[in-house]
C-alpha cells in the first residue's frame, strides 16, 4: 500500500485547467519534490494534498484511505509554508505545540513533545521568545518543529527554503536532509531550486503546464532526460543542445563542420537524415589534449568565467554555442580556437519537433 | 541653497495655515479660557472676574455628576457594541461570497449620511403614533401597546444608543475589514492543518492582526461618543426629565439656553479636559500595542 497516492488529479479555475491529471504514487519514507517553474502547478498540488484548495477531480490517497472533503486537520499530514506562517503572538514553545493543544494533547505530553522536536532541531534555547524576535533561518526551524511535533504520516512542504539567504539555505537544505535520513517519514516538498532538488529528493516530478513532465530518481532526471525541457530545467549551466542532422553514421552539427559519430545506441532512432538535437552537459565536456578524437568539436571561446571550482567557458561552434564547465586551471583565452571532446554515453538525443528523448537502445 | 532659508521658507509656506488656525481655534480658546473665569452672560458686557467660582460650582452640582454618568454610560455602552457589531460585520464581508462587493459598499451608508439626516429616521422609526419599531413589536406580539421609545427616561438612552450604534459600526468595519486584509493567508492555512477552530483561529491569527488598527478605532469612537452632540439634540434635546443629557447638551444648556457664557466656558473646557486626558491615555495604548504586535 502507498504512503500517499494521486490518482488522475485535475484543477480547474473557470475555463483555466491549472492541473491537467497529475498520478504519483509515494511509498513509505520517499522524499518526492514537485519541481517546476512558477505556475506550473505544483504548489496547487500541494494545496489540494494538503486540503487547501479542492480537486476539479481525482483522488488523493493517505494511507489507503481517500482524503478529498477531509478536513486538512484530520489529514494527517503538516504542512511547511515558504513565508514560515508562524502565529505572530504566539512564543515559539507555543507555535510548537499550537497543534497538540488544538487537538487536546494533555500539557506535559505536550511539553515533552515540544522539548524532542526543539532539541532534533537545536532551538531549545529559544523556547521562551517570540518570532519577531528570531531570525529566518530561526523561524524556518520553528516552522518545521511544528510540523514535526505532530508526527503525522505525510510532511507537505511548500518552497521553505526560498525566503532564506543563500549561506543559510544551504545549511538547512543539509538539515532536512538529515532530519528526513533520522526519522523517514514520507515527504512531498515543492521548489523551483533544480539543486534543491536534486540533493533532497528519492523521486522528482518535474512539472510543466499542469503535467508532469518526468518523474524519475535524482539519477534519471539528471542523466536520462526525457524531454528538451527536463534537460534545460535540471542542470546548471544548462544542457547544451546543439541542432544536429543525422548523415552517414554520423551526427552534423548545423552551421559548422563539427561532425560526431552517432552514439551507437541511437543507430535505430536516429534514422539517416533525421533533424535531431544533440544534448550534452557542459560537465561532460574536456578541453582536447594532443590528437583530436573522434568525440571531439571544433570551438572557438568567446567568454571564460572563473567560478572558483570551475572554468565556466562559453564558445562558438559555428553559428551555434556551447558552454562547458571546465578543470579551473586550464589555459583558455577569448578568440582561442580549441577541440572539446566527450565520451559518447553522455551524448543525449532529442526530437526537435516533440520535444522528447530519442530511445538509445 | 542653506538650510536657513529652508527652515525660513517652510515657515513661509505655512504661515497662512497658522494664521488661520489662531484666527479659528487659538483665539477662541484662549477667549474661552477667558471667559471661564468671569459671571458673563450670554449678551451685554464682558462680566466680572469671579475666579475659579464657575469651576467649583460646575464640579460640586448634581447636575454635572449626573450628566458625566450618563455620558459616560452612553461612550461606553455604544463604543462597546460598535467595536463587536463591526469586527463581526467585518469578518462576514471578508468571507468571499456573490455580491459582497454591493454589501461592502452599501454597509457604509449609515456613517457616510449626515447625523442629522441619521438621528431624523430614527425619530421616525422610534415615532409613538406611527413608528416602525412600534409596528414591528405589535405585530410580533412582544409589546401591547404603542410606547414612546424616546419619551419614556427607561428607554431613551438605549434608544440613543442604538442609533449611535448603526451610524457608527461601520466605521469599525471598515477599518477592520481592512486589517483583515493583512492576515498572512500562510497563516490562515497552517491554523487549518493544526486544527484550530473559528474560535481560536480569531483569536490566534486573526486578533493579533486586528489589535492595533481596532485600538485606533476605539480611541476615535471613544473621544466621539464622548463629545456627543447631534445625534442626541435632534433625538430628545437631553430629555425626558435629562435622562439623555450628556456633557456637550449641558454645555449648550449653560451657555445658550441659561444664557451663562462663564459658566458655560468653564464647563466646556473641564470636557476638553477630560476629552484630552482620554486622547492621551489612548494614545499610550496604542503605542504600547502597536510595539508589542511588531
Amino acid at each position: 500500500m502507498s504512503a500517499l497516492e494521486i490518482r488522475g488529479i485535475r484543477k480547474s479555475y473557470g475555463s483555466v485547467e491549472t492541473l491537467k491529471g497529475i498520478d504519483i504514487a509515494l511509498q513509505s519514507g520517499e522524499f518526492l519534490v514537485l519541481l517546476g517553474s512558477s505556475g506550473c502547478g505544483k504548489s496547487t498540488l500541494l494545496n489540494i494534498i494538503a486540503g487547501l484548495a479542492e480537486a476539479t477531480s481525482g483522488d488523493v490517497l493517505i494511507g489507503g484511505r481517500s482524503i478529498l472533503g477531509v478536513h486538512p486537520k484530520n489529514r494527517d499530514i503538516a504542512m511547511v509554508f515558504q513565508s514560515y506562517a508562524l502565529y505572530p503572538n504566539l512564543t515559539v514553545r507555543r507555535n510548537i505545540g499550537f497543534g497538540l493543544e488544538m487537538r487536546g494533547v494533555a500539557a506535559d505530553e505536550r511539553e515533552r513533545a515540544v522539548n524532542e522536536a526543539a532539541r532534533l532541531l537545536q532551538i531549545e534555547a529559544l523556547l521562551d521568545r517570540k518570532p519577531s524576535q528570531l531570525s529566518g533561518g530561526q523561524r524556518q526551524r520553528v516552522a518545521i518543529g511544528r510540523a514535526l511535533v505532530r508526527k503525522p504520516q505525510v510532511f507537505l512542504f511548500d518552497e521553505p527554503l526560498s525566503n532564506l539567504d543563500a549561506k543559510l539555505r544551504l545549511e538547512m537544505r543539509t538539515e532536512l536532509k538529515r532530519l528526513h535520513q533520522m526519522l523517514r517519514t514520507t515527504v512531498v516538498y515543492v521548489t523551483h531550486d533544480q539543486i534543491e532538488a536534486m540533493t533532497l529528493a528519492s523521486r522528482i516530478a518535474v512539472m510543466r503546464d499542469g503535467r508532469i513532465e518526468q518523474l524519475g530518481t535524482p539519477e534519471e532526471i539528471y542523466n536520462e532526460p526525457a524531454t528538451l525541457y527536463v534537460a534545460g530545467f535540471v542542470g546548471a549551466p544548462s544542457m547544451n543542445m546543439l541542432q544536429a542532422t543525422v548523415t552517414g553514421g554520423m551526427l552534423a552539427i548545423a552551421g559548422s563542420d563539427g561532425r560526431v559519430p552517432l552514439p551507437a545506441g541511437y543507430a535505430r532512432s536516429a534514422r539517416e537524415g533525421a533533424q535531431v538535437v544533440a544534448g550534452i552537459r557542459p560537465e561532460a565536456l574536456r578541453a582536447a589534449t594532443g590528437a583530436a578524437t573522434d568525440m571531439s568539436l571544433p570551438v572557438e571561446i568567446e567568454v571564460v568565467e572563473l567560478t572558483g571550482p570551475e572554468l565556466v567557458t562559453t564558445a562558438r561552434i559555428g553559428t551555434q554555442r556551447l558552454t562547458a564547465c571546465l578543470p579551473p586551471r586550464t589555459q583558455a583565452a577569448k578568440g582561442e580556437k580549441r577541440s572539446l571532446t566527450f565520451d559518447g554515453a553522455a551524448l543525449r538525443l532529442f526530437d526537435p519537433t516533440t520535444g522528447k528523448a530519442l530511445p538509445a537502445i | 541653497m542653506s538650510s536657513t532659508w529652508m527652515t525660513t521658507r517652510a515657515w513661509l509656506l505655512m504661515l497662512p495655515l497658522l494664521v488661520v488656525m489662531v484666527a479659528v481655534i487659538g483665539w477662541p480658546l484662549v477667549d474661552t479660557v477667558g471667559l471661564s473665569f468671569t459671571d458673563a452672560k450670554l449678551v451685554g458686557t464682558g462680566g466680572n472676574f469671579v475666579g475659579f467660582d464657575n469651576y467649583t460650582n460646575m464640579l460640586s452640582s448634581s447636575n454635572f455628576s449626573r450628566t458625566l454618568v450618563t455620558t459616560t454610560l452612553f461612550a461606553i455602552i455604544s463604543v462597546a457594541a460598535e467595536m463587536v457589531i463591526g469586527v463581526l460585520a467585518a469578518l462576514l464581508l471578508n468571507q468571499e461570497f456573490r455580491g459582497r462587493a454591493v454589501l461592502r459598499a452599501l454597509m457604509i451608508l449609515p456613517w457616510a449620511l449626515p447625523t442629522v439626516v441619521n438621528a431624523t429616521l430614527w425619530r421616525l422609526i422610534y415615532n409613538p403614533e406611527y413608528g416602525a419599531l412600534n409596528a414591528a413589536l405589535t405585530q410580533l406580539h412582544l409589546i401591547d401597546a404603542y410606547r414612546s421609545w424616546l419619551g419614556e427616561p427607561g428607554t431613551a438612552l438605549a434608544a440613543l444608543i442604538v442609533a449611535d450604534c448603526w451610524k457608527n459600526f461601520p466605521l469599525v468595519a471598515l477599518i477592520a475589514l481592512a486589517a483583515l486584509q493583512a492576515v498572512p493567508r500562510d497563516i490562515t492555512a497552517a491554523s487549518l492543518v493544526d486544527g484550530a477552530g473559528p474560535f481560536n483561529r480569531f483569536r490566534f491569527v486573526i486578533l493579533p492582526y486586528l489589535a492595533g488598527p481596532l485600538m485606533v478605532a476605539l480611541v476615535l469612537r471613544t473621544i466621539e461618543a464622548f463629545k456627543v452632540f447631534d445625534l442626541i439634540w435632534v433625538m430628545t434635546r437631553g430629555g425626558p426629565a435629562n435622562t439623555t443629557r450628556t456633557l456637550s447638551i449641558l454645555v449648550y444648556q449653560e451657555a445658550f439656553s441659561f444664557q451663562r457664557a462663564g459658566s458655560g466656558a468653564s464647563l466646556a473646557l473641564i470636557v476638553t479636559l477630560l476629552v484630552t486626558l482620554l486622547a492621551v491615555a489612548y494614545a499610550a495604548l496604542v503605542r504600547k500595542t502597536a510595539g508589542s504586535a511588531a
